[in-house]
């Protein structure tokens, strides 16, 4: 099989489901934060993988690590923000982490965490700014979606990533391409 | 009220590739005025490109790379129908762009077009699909035939006894050139009535008269010349929010990079913030107070002989040369009106003399009304003036001369332009018939009508209006709204058949007795004019769903091509004016697709700046449809005026271009004055004094006193227009969810208001003028006169907010989006038109702030962020 056709197969059953359920097509509705990362992952399979430790972690001071391959893509920013946030783990419910690509147009946004009001930004490129207590919220920009998160578990110290909200930068299909 | 998506959106996290074989269309963005380039890839439902480049038909490899303009994020793919057939569809800005959205840049508006094609399984499902007629109360389908009659029916009657001036219509005036121009054909030729309004404004005219009275054309720039520019200073204006692409891919890149910025504005966005970040500078001006800011500055260059002599001897009109008339014609012209009945006109001798003899264009005491600091005005001015290459782009009026003084306005990368804010997308059928008015000014010259104040004053019995929602987008709001209510909704005289004739004889029953009629026609519910008030609610097919034509902000014309299928029976507006026409008995209204009607508009375009006649002139020789002609240009277009040189189309890169080398005009082409000159008949700019004194008695009248607060209002990036689209976009109602207020946290913390607080903005004290249709005196029509005269109401206007605490704001004033429907700002803005310009302050709201507790989104995780807008 082509590699052309090898993805008609996959699309035929991906879409013939969003075209037959009312709210499939990206909009689900869900009140919990919790649940808002949960029902983001109910039909993707991400790995599973050790990306940090809490006791490792200084408020404001981002980390770069590497998820979910292993490409440059896939470089993201775990974060202690000092505050409780959006998809937050750890005992205050304060580290997140995100691809740190601007999802405009890819810009690097490493460096560009500011401390004082949670955002990372302005992206050197066109000056988007997302909000990461928020789930990534676009603050002020151009960007077409929020920047994707990566979804944490905390066991004991450990910190595990296990999935992704939003497609990042560059990628038609964030399991499409790891190694 | 239309409930918008879901508060919540759970982002994709992969997208369908388009195949080697998707089909390739060109079009160019709906929205703002930049008007970026696109393309649109489709395919049928079942098929999938692969990863590699020879698997798409992006032919990239993927991971798209960085800046490449080929990444397809989520919200740049939909499904939609093609002829009946489920299709993939991505919009995606065009990457090999070379003009305008270099390489592919876009802003979050433009990047998400795909979500604006309809979708059943999406919140576009909320799209009007067939035409509808409130029977009982109950907007229900009827078929277009019964539309058509009803509306038809009563607009004879209308007509017949009332006169066209009863007969009213409140159009968008950019929403392409096809139906423009069917619209203005049938409001100005066929039916002949004053009584009309764009969009934007209270009734017909410039948008910015100051500039366009000088003989500035307000979109004589290219693009390349904010790239090419040292020094921009900004009036009123940061295009970042609000023309992104022309900030991002010019402002901040193009010839020279490190250009210098000013800006003017009462609060510091992204652009502002940028600016400063790059040794520019920010004036933090008290709302309306502009033009004594401009003045101070023109007094310091003209104080220090810093102006641009060599440019003012040769491109500034003498005394003689203003008398002459300007081209404009002498009698009964807003020119006029401006240039004698105030003599506003002068030479620059007299201009001079007169700016340093004006008390308020002292800079002392200019610092005192404007509240920006002495020292910052001489900064502004300074640079100004020593560049060799300054540009100016405004929202204001009455500033040009601080612009010509430093020589802009004829020459690459010196230039005067507005911003802007949609497309330009206007294209007379026929001329607006201005003696036919009501209005007058002082002397013996009519003035075009002020259509809000002639509905509410109950002059009308018709009213159609096509894709805006007037009133939130109009002063006094919901004064305007109480007034329509009354003679719609609240009207005894409710249809109560489906027969047409009957509907016909109610409608008839309501106008004689002082009520109107309403048709609406859209793409959505639009409310209250079309989900309360309107009795026959009609639906549009739009951007994607026909081909259509229209300019940019640097007269760029492409063509934007149908992509998918209108929802159920909706027609593009053209089709539902010739349906309505026809039923009239109005002859030549049967175009058989919309290129028939871009062909016979460009006749009526010849003489304007967004002349394209020659290209259907080239079409028709070579045997091909105009618009397949303009097809061919794809995502670049040509811009406008276009002109023939050796047998070939050429664009005009820009207006008042003394670079430009004209031989013998060819064949069609048209070689009007403007093109190398100023837009006057001698082809010189007017100077125009701008004396504070004109306005001052309203400034004051409305300026807040006690624990009022001033509440301005503007675009912000993320939101178009009212929302329409948006409001259909999950990700874009998670950002804005709500129509927000920003304040400063000193007047936050009087009020014991936080970010994420619900408060109220209630002005018990707004302005509603009435009646004053005839000025007979020189001072007539001015705010001080109309109040003696007793035309000043006073009237109530609330709307509530989510409270943003930020520092980027002036104290003392507040700022909300402009036109968030269901929570107008407008409706705290006073509605007394300028007696000049007939246009509304806008900008000058006012009111006090009620806490009414806490936003669902003060503490959520997933809704709404309170960052601040200026982080740097
Ligand atoms: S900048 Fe304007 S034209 Fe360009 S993509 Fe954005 S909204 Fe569309
Ligand atoms: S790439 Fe980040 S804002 Fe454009």
């Amino acid at each position: 099989m082509t590699q052309e056709a090898q993805n008609d197969k996959f699309c035929l059953s991906r879409r013939a489901f969003l075209l037959s359920g009312g709210t499939a097509a990206g909009i689900v509705a869900v009140t919990g934060i919790p649940g808002l990362v949960d029902a983001a992952l109910q039909t993707a399979t991400y790995p599973r993988r050790k990306i940090g430790q809490v006791s490792k972690l200084k408020v404001d001071v981002p980390l770069v690590v590497q998820y979910p391959g292993k490409d440059p893509n896939s470089m993201a920013y775990l974060v202690k923000l000092g505050k409780s946030a959006g998809g937050g783990v750890g005992p205050k419910g304060d580290i997140v982490a995100f691809s740190t690509l601007c999802s405009h147009m890819g810009g690097p946004l490493i460096g560009t965490y500011k401390g004082k009001h949670k955002v990372l930004g302005p992206c050197p490129f066109h000056l988007t700014t997302f909000d990461l207590s928020r789930h990534g919220l676009v603050v002020a920009g151009q960007a077409t979606e929020s920047l994707p998160q990566v979804r944490l578990e905390v066991k004991g110290d450990d910190i595990y990533a296990t999935g992704v909200m939003g497609l990042i930068y560059g990628y038609h299909d964030n399991l499409a391409i790891q190694g | 009220m239309v409930r918008a998506a879901s508060d919540y959106q759970i982002p994709e996290d992969r997208i369908p590739l388009p195949p080697s074989n998707a089909e390739v269309l060109t079009t160019a963005c709906d929205y703002c005025i930049v008007g970026c380039g696109y393309k649109a890839y489709r395919w049928p439902v079942g098929r999938e490109g692969g990863p590699k480049a020879g698997q798409n038909a992006l032919k990239v490899d993927f991971p798209a790379p960085v800046n490449s303009g080929k990444w397809i994020s989520p919200n740049m793919h939909n499904i939609t129908m093609v002829n009946g057939k489920p299709h993939h569809v991505v919009v995606i800005p065009d990457g090999d762009s070379k003009v305008v959205n270099v390489q592919g840049t876009h802003s979050v508006r433009g990047g998400a077009l795909a979500q604006k094609l309809f979708n059943p399984n999406k919140p576009t499902a909320q799209r009007l699909r067939q035409p509808m007629m409130r029977v009982r109360g109950t907007l229900q389908a009827v078929s277009w035939d019964t539309a058509f009659e009803v509306a038809a029916g009563i607009s004879k009657h209308v007509l017949d006894k009332y006169g066209e001036h009863a007969w009213g219509m409140k159009s968008y005036s950019y929403q392409y050139f096809e139906n423009t121009y069917a619209i203005s054909k049938l409001a100005f030729g066929a039916v002949g009535t004053p009584a009309f309004a764009p969009h934007d404004k209270p009734g017909p005219g410039k948008d910015t008269p100051g500039i366009d009275f000088s003989g500035i054309n307000p979109f004589s720039a290219s693009y390349e010349d904010w790239g090419a520019a040292e020094v921009i200073f900004f009036s009123g204006v940061d295009p970042y929010e609000t023309k992104s692409v022309l900030f991002t891919s010019w402002i901040m890149a193009g010839k020279t990079p490190n250009k210098k910025l000013i800006f003017a504005l009462p609060r510091k966005t992204t652009g502002v913030a940028w600016g400063e970040s790059k040794g520019g500078l920010f004036l933090p001006v008290i709302p309306g107070t502009d033009t004594v800011l401009h003045l101070a500055m023109i007094r310091l260059i003209l104080e220090n002989g810093w102006e641009d002599k060599e440019f003012i001897s040769r491109m500034i009109s003498n005394k003689w040369e203003i008398g002459s008339g300007m081209g404009r014609g002498t009698r009964n012209t807003p020119w006029q009106w401006v240039t004698t009945w105030g003599k506003y006109g002068t030479d620059f001798a007299n201009y001079k003399k007169w700016v340093l003899g004006y008390k308020y264009a002292e800079l002392d005491r200019a610092a005192k009304i404007t509240g920006v600091p002495a020292n910052l005005i001489r900064k502004g001015y300074f640079w100004g003036v020593t560049a060799t290459s300054p540009a100016f782009i405004s929202e204001e009026d009455y500033q040009d001369f601080i612009n010509i003084s430093c020589g802009a306005g004829t020459r690459p990368g010196q230039v005067i332009s507005r911003g802007g804010g949609h497309q330009r997308g206007w294209m007379g059928g026929a001329g607006y018939p201005r003696g036919l008015s009501p209005e007058k000014m002082p002397g013996r010259r009519k003035k075009e009508i002020d259509l809000d104040r002639w509905t509410a004053d109950g002059n009308l019995r018709f009213a159609w209006v096509i894709g805006t929602t007037w009133f939130q987008a109009m002063a006094g709001s919901q004064n305007l709204m109480d007034a329509v209510r009354g003679m719609t909704a609240q009207s005894p005289h409710q249809i109560d058949s489906f027969d047409a004739k009957a509907a016909i004889e109610t409608l008839k029953r309501r106008a004689d007795s002082g009520g109107m009629a309403v048709v609406n026609q859209d793409i959505y519910p639009v409310a209250p004019i079309g989900t309360e008030y309107a009795d026959l609610v009609l639906p549009a097919a739009t951007w994607g769903e026909e081909d259509f034509t229209r300019c940019n902000g640097e007269r760029r014309l492409r063509l934007y091509s149908k992509i998918a299928d209108p929802p159920g029976q909706a027609m593009p507006d053209w089709k539902i004016i010739a349906g309505f026409a026809k039923k009239m008995g109005f002859k030549d209204f049967d175009w058989k697709d919309s290129n028939e009607i871009f062909e016979e508009a460009a006749r009526f375009g010849r003489k304007g700046v967004l002349n394209y006649h020659p290209l259907v002139v080239k079409a028709k020789k070579d045997g091909v449809r105009a618009h397949d002609l303009l097809r061919s240009y794809g995502t670049e277009g040509i811009q406008t005026p276009i002109r023939m040189v050796k047998g070939e189309l050429v664009g005009t890169k820009r207006l008042h271009d003394e670079t430009l080398e004209l031989g013998p005009p060819e064949g069609p082409t048209m070689h009007p004055k403007w093109l190398t000159h100023f837009g006057t008949q001698v082809g010189k700019a007017v100077l125009l004094k701008s004396p504070w004194e004109d306005f001052q008695d309203f400034y004051e009248r409305v300026t807040p006193k006690g624990d009022e607060v001033w509440v301005t209002n503007g675009r912000i990036n993320e939101v178009w227009q009212s929302a329409f689209d948006d409001k259909r976009r999950p990700y874009i109602m998670q950002r804005w969810p709500y129509q927000f207020l920003e304040i400063h946290p000193d007047d936050a913390k009087k009020r014991g208001i936080e970010s994420g607080d619900l408060v109220a903005v209630e002005n018990d004290d707004l302005l509603v003028q009435t009646g004053g249709y005839l000025g007979v005196d020189g001072k007539d029509l001015t705010f001080t006169e109309l109040e003696k005269a007793g035309k000043i109401e006073k009237s109530k206007g609330s709307f509530t907010a989510v409270a943003m605490v930020t520092e980027a704001i002036r104290p003392g004033v507040t700022f909300a989006y402009f036109n968030f429907p269901e929570n107008p700002a407008n409706s705290v803005v006073h509605r007394v038109v300028d007696p000049m310009t007939n246009r509304y302050r806008y900008k000058l709201g006012k009111g006090k702030l009620r806490k009414l507790g806490e936003s669902p989104y003060k503490h959520s995780f997933t809704t709404m962020s309170f960052a601040p807008r200026d982080i740097m």
